[in-house]
């Protein structure tokens, strides 16, 4: 993947996310129109995201997909904004830098094959994402969306273990409003 | 595990925090001083080897005037609040966004992004510390000024001040960036706000063109310390070449290392060779955009048979020198020939430029970009090697002699392989000396792979300084050991300084080693 700004545009565009940039921009350059109540900006592009997607309409956000995670596009979001979604390592690295400053992180999740790590600036993780029926990513969904609109300000650290998975590799969640 | 604790600077009682709070609010208003755990958490984001609950700040102030600064450091000295000065927070794997220590204020300059002149006759610039390298590329593309800059790997969003302040170096002939500055504005300790070299002469018009000015030269005291707040700083852009050719040169041979920078110092001293060249090893110029456990899964050291098969795959050599020449055309041709000799003396190299380059695995496409000055942000796929979110990078400095290179290559991938680490390193090749960059990659989410990297990284820095080689910047994390590398004697000095210039000792304690 190549990150150039440049090259990020040209993938978003590619992906289809033309509209959803153009209404960035127009909103940036309307600050009194944001942020649009119920809205959340979704990242990501597999199966993982669909279900978090999921997860978040159950609780009554209204999900805007965006393809794969362009941490640049965050900054021509307009204030107020909420995301959420999956990336890599590089990804986080560079959320959480951009965000110094510029905006609010709620919770990141890290899913490995056998746990679930979630830290919470929005209090205590209630929904545990060890379930019996549905995916886990649906469940995180349901939880980041309780979190997005809770009142609660304190820090939270919790662990989950994870039902036994085929899953080889680890996945990077976050939830943050601008 | 909830935390509810509040996060208090050292020393500095609930109250009066609060009282500077409340003066810091009224200086530049309650939306810039955050204090909420959700706004602090991206200050509190590490990436060395060090205890998360030593680098949480107790609030972030986020100035947009000089002026504002001044008011700052003043209330800073009434209250005895710590402050720890970040440009644009960009300084990942030295420290990144977060506080030297636990409860440090951070003043976070990035709202100080004004461009303030752009001159292209004498081809200077002069900006404040908020400044990204993308900012100011676009804002030269806009004017349609031929000049190009010469942004570190973290391009985009990481801004030439602070990276000049830092000492790092990027891939243009403008690569060591501190040689490239020129004039400061520094609101010091007490408020006070100066201006080096000529900018103390009222309405100077060579601020810019001239470092020295009259009497003592200071400007780099304030790189690499806390003694000031730089607000402002002048820098020297590199004039657009009528040509550019980047090339590629592969060894396949560990040992070949010292031929290379052999063959590379004459090239370099003379300016055959104008621009930082890089020496990238193979995991490396893989791991930007290759995952380990596609190779290897092990805890240990990644073995030479999967380190083979990578160069394999990838069409990649186990040291890769990424180098360019600048001039007009005739220029090029006429140099171009003297590299291919220098190189082809002794068979073992494979040189080229232009498609076939291009059609070569590895770093040849954005590393053809960050010498002309582009923008790319490809090497953060390095923290996709290994995963878990830990990178510190550890830097010796060497001569530009492959005996030097040579030692430092195998004593390194030995105390790596001895802690179960990669060597994912390269070597950027200045005019007399090496930077011997390695990315000590690790899993930061599992706590005994975190200590065996914080005690494998403090291993280098004192077994590398048996040898005789220091560093030329570390993380937070280590600033106290590595001064310690360089002496008492300098170290005394330093702490000299600090007293004269900061007596309450409020400006970033302990960068760089350096505290009352």
């Amino acid at each position: 993947m190549k990150l150039t700004r440049r090259a990020l545009l040209k993938n978003s565009f590619l992906l289809g996310a033309t509209a959803p940039l153009s209404l960035a921009s127009a909103f940036a350059a309307n600050p009194a129109s944001v942020p649009l109540q119920g809205h959340i900006t979704l990242y990501g592009h597999d199966q993982s995201t669909t279900e978090l997607g999921l997860g978040l309409r159950q609780l009554g956000l209204q999900p805007r997909y965006e393809g794969a995670f362009n941490p640049l596009a965050l900054s021509a979001l307009p204030t107020g904004t909420l995301a959420a979604g999956f990336t890599d390592e590089s990804g986080i690295v560079l959320l959480t830098s951009l965000l110094a400053g510029r905006g609010r992180l709620l919770a990141l999740g890290r899913h490995a094959p056998d746990q679930h790590q979630l830290l919470s600036h929005r209090g205590p993780v209630i929904e545990p994402l060890a379930i019996e029926t549905g995916s886990w990513q649906a469940s995180l969904g349901r939880e980041y969306a309780r979190l997005a609109l809770t009142s609660d300000r304190h820090r939270h650290a919790q662990r989950f273990q994870r039902t036994a998975t085929t899953a080889s590799g680890s996945e990077l969640s976050f939830l943050v409003q601008l | 595990m909830s935390t509810t604790q509040r996060i208090l600077p050292k020393g500095v009682a609930e109250a009066d925090f609060d009282a500077a709070l409340n003066l810091f609010r009224d200086t530049i208003g309650s939306e810039s001083v955050l204090t909420e755990s959700e706004q602090l958490a991206p200050y509190t984001k590490i990436m060395m080897a060090g205890d998360d609950a030593d680098y949480i700040p107790s609030a972030a102030l986020l100035p947009n005037e000089a002026e504002q600064v001044q008011e700052i450091v003043r209330i800073c000295n009434q209250y005895k609040v710590p402050i720890w000065t970040i440009s644009t927070g960009k300084n990942l794997g030295y420290g990144s966004a977060a506080p030297g220590a636990t409860g440090q204020v951070i003043l976070d300059l990035h709202r100080l992004n004004r461009i303030i002149n752009v001159d292209p006759e004498v081809c200077t610039a002069l900006i404040e510390p908020g400044v990204t390298y993308q900012q100011l590329y676009d804002y030269i593309k806009e004017k349609g000024y031929k000049l190009w800059l010469d942004p570190p790997a973290p391009s985009a969003i990481a801004g030439p001040v602070g990276n000049t302040l830092d000492r790092g170096v990027g891939y243009t002939p403008y690569g060591e960036h501190f040689m490239f500055q020129c004039g400061m504005e520094v609101v010091l300790a007490n408020g006070e706000m100066i201006r080096t070299g000529m900018g103390g002469i009222e309405n100077s018009s060579s601020w810019q063109v001239f470092k020295w000015g009259y009497g003592p030269y200071i400007d780099g005291l304030f790189t690499q310390s806390n003694y000031g707040v730089v607000t402002k700083m002048g820098l020297w852009l590199m004039p657009e070449p009528p040509a550019y050719r980047p090339f590629l040169i592969q060894y396949q041979d560990p040992e070949d290392i010292a031929e290379i920078v052999d063959v590379l110092r004459p090239l370099r001293i003379a300016q055959i060779i104008p621009n930082a060249v890089v020496i990238v090893h193979t995991l490396w110029d893989a791991g930007t955009h290759v995952v380990r456990k596609d190779y290897y899964n092990g805890k240990e050291s990644i073995p030479r048979e999967a380190i083979e098969r990578i160069k394999a795959d990838e069409g990649i050599g186990e040291w890769n020198v990424y180098a360019a020449l600048y001039g007009t055309p005739e220029q090029i041709e006429v140099n171009w020939k003297i590299v291919e000799q220098a190189f082809s003396a002794s068979g073992k190299a494979n040189i080229m430029y232009g498609e076939e380059a291009e059609k070569r695995g590895g770093g040849f496409e954005y590393r053809s970009a960050l010498m002309k000055g582009d923008m790319n942000l490809q090497e953060f796929g390095l923290y996709n090697w290994r995963g878990g979110g830990g990178s510190m990078w550890f830097a010796p400095v060497s001569q530009a002699k492959g005996s030097e290179t040579k030692d430092q290559t195998e004593l390194a991938q030995q105390i790596l392989g001895k802690y179960g680490f990669d060597y994912v390193a390269e070597y950027i090749v200045g005019w007399r000396d090496m930077h011997h960059v390695i990315d000590l990659l690790y899993n930061r989410e599992d706590p005994e792979e975190t200590q065996r990297a914080h005690d494998c990284f403090a291993e280098l820095i004192d077994e590398f300084a048996k040898r005789g080689y220091g560093l030329y910047r570390t993380n937070t994390e280590f600033m106290e050991q590595v001064a310690g590398t360089f002496g008492e004697p300098l170290r005394n000095v330093h702490t000299a300084l600090k007293n004269a210039l900061d007596p309450n000792g409020i400006l970033s304690p302990g960068k760089s080693g350096i505290r009352q």
